[in-house]
């Protein structure tokens, strides 16, 4: 019957209704609107947006140096978040995947998990007592006659990296784990018994086996420091600025919607460029292994 | 090979543990400081800081507005993301990876260009920030984590059983509320609690479509002024209700993760 097989043919599409109820309007809409705002122009009288077409936005925030400054700040904290979570990360998921037993595997998931579950807020809070100038780690650094004076780490690029690695950390170890417990443990044996040295089976099997996982914790790491709020605001410096307090100051504070518009169109753009990039890299060093 | 774990790898795996879990246990021991600097260890003990926390009406009106945009977002995402996700692994369609891509994105999308799009396109149609406006804005994040989730548990999912549903007389609807729904019951749970826990520690989203009144903000601008422990009291509270939230849902969600690594073994 041609009824029963248009009904079953519009299934999928009533079952994803919900789904597209909510993104079309609420997701796709609202950046095509920013993409249009992006390209008018503010008036600072009324802080009201000029209906024109100008790239006269695009121009200034990719001309003024206290902007490019912005950028290169956000692109260095971005790559050195993720490249510090991706060596710290990498032994622990590697311990994580091979050698965690039946007895410590549910413990160290927990450790991993808990830091993801646990707000925000309350992370910065623990790092403020340790970072700060009277906190715990100059207090030892001080009382084991390290320092002669405090060192600043809350409220510079150091304390704020410190957030940021800790914060992120275990989008990094989750999916390195999931890439290296892929392994088939009998390629390892094969590499051993032919005469590779453990650190030739690691560097020449393991690591390009387990390259899907960098490359999806690499994107992952990028793209979230790239909009983190809350770290730059609480634990970073003033004068290390990077892109999303600056979007926020530049529409709410400034009121400059199309300013901000266009800031924010060009950090999607970083994090279009940055994913599509390693996939590439991925694709020609990795030829067998697949994108996220 | 070798039968045991290097044991300076196990020693390392210790030391990044601490790292992980300090903060947090630190910031719990100061929620019981009896002083207002942030010493530690503090010199007594006191819960001062829970009665300060409590009479805080920042803090309590902020744990109510969060807790009904979290729970308005994540039903949202709960239903959207659930039917999204059997569709997606149930039917082959035209249009399946562009619709699969659609709802993924989201995930990799900037939460604060999200958030200033969404003020932005609201501001169009005269909605202002408000607990509506966040309730939407956090159901676009909360989509994919239930779509991802509910997936997950479906991946060793028998589609026999819907059509030996349909077969002995059941209809689409009843089948999928009587056979698919109770087996994926495990990822909905997982997902929704998943999107709950995001929407309550949201603040990209939330600090253009709100007025600055959900806990992490009203947090956010205490510890700003005056860092004192009630933040830690707080947390407190939120590490215990998030530990609960995570033992009635999350232990499928760990199980499965943990069975995974195993299987994948």
């Amino acid at each position: 019957m041609p009824t029963s097989r248009m009904l079953r043919r519009a299934t999928p599409w009533l079952m994803l209704a919900p789904s597209l109820l909510v993104l079309v309007p609420f997701f796709v809409l609202p950046i095509a609107i920013m993409f249009r705002n992006s390209l008018a122009r503010d008036n600072p009288a009324t802080g009201m947006l000029m209906p024109e077409i100008t790239v006269a936005n695009y121009a200034r925030i990719l001309g003024d140096w206290f902007y490019a400054q912005i950028f290169l700040n956000s692109l260095a904290a971005s790559f050195g978040v993720a490249l510090l979570t991706l060596l710290i990360g990498y032994p622990f998921a590697y311990y994580l995947a091979r050698w965690a037993g039946r007895r410590w595997l549910p413990v160290l998931m927990w450790v991993v998990y808990m830091p993801i579950l646990v707000s925000v807020i309350t992370r910065v809070f623990g790092w403020i007592v340790i970072t700060a100038d009277s906190g715990i780690l100059n207090g030892l650094l001080l009382g084991a006659g390290i320092l002669r004076e405090p060192v600043r780490i809350l409220f510079d690029i150091s304390g704020m990296t410190i957030g940021m690695v800790h914060r992120y950390l275990p989008l990094m170890i989750l999916p390195l784990a999931n890439s290296i417990a892929k392994i088939d443990p009998r390629v390892l044996a094969a590499s051993t018994s032919l005469g590779a040295s453990g650190r030739d089976t690691f560097l020449r099997v393991v690591l390009p086996l387990s390259l899907p996982g960098v490359v999806a914790g690499f994107q992952l790491v990028t793209a979230v420091v790239l909009s983190d709020y809350v770290l730059p605001t609480l634990m970073g410096s003033t004068r290390f600025r990077i892109l999303a307090p600056a979007v926020f100051d530049e529409a709410i504070g400034s009121v400059r919607w199309a300013l901000a518009a266009s800031l924010a169109m060009v950090m999607l753009a970083i994090v279009a460029v940055t994913m599509v990039a390693l996939n590439l890299a991925m694709r020609r060093l990795a030829p067998w292994a697949r994108g996220l | 090979m070798r039968c045991g774990p290097p044991r300076l790898l196990g020693f390392y795996v210790i030391i990044v543990s601490a790292f992980l879990v300090a903060p947090i246990a630190i910031a719990v021991v100061l929620s019981f400081s009896s002083v207002e600097q942030l010493l530690f260890p503090p010199p007594g003990l006191s819960l001062k800081w829970y009665l300060a926390a409590w009479n805080n009406d920042k803090f309590l009106s902020g744990f109510g507005v969060s807790t009904t945009i979290a729970a308005i977002s994540s039903v949202i995402a709960g239903v959207a993301g659930t039917l999204a996700a059997v569709a997606l692994n149930n039917f082959r369609f035209r249009g399946r990876a562009a619709m699969r891509a659609l709802i993924v994105v989201p995930l990799v999308v900037p939460t604060i260009v999200i958030g200033l799009g969404l003020l932005q396109g609201f501001s169009k149609v005269g909605v202002g920030p408000g607990i509506l406006a966040a309730s939407l804005g956090h159901a676009v994040i909360g989509i994919p984590y239930v779509t991802y989730l509910v997936l997950a548990a479906m991946s060793n999912y028998d589609l026999r059983l819907d059509d030996a549903s349909v077969t002995l007389g059941a209809s689409r609807v009843g089948t999928f509320f009587r056979v698919t729904l109770p087996l994926i019951r495990s990822g909905v749970i997982a997902g929704v609690a998943f999107a709950f826990l995001m929407s309550f520690d949201q603040v990209s989203i939330s600090l253009f479509l709100t007025r600055g009144d959900p806990l992490p903000l009203r947090l956010m601008q205490h510890i700003q002024y005056n860092a004192d422990p009630s933040v830690a009291a707080v947390s407190a509270v939120l590490i215990v209700a998030s530990l609960a939230v995570m033992l009635v849902a999350g232990h499928t969600l760990q199980q499965h993760d943990v069975g995974n690594l195993r299987r994948a073994r």
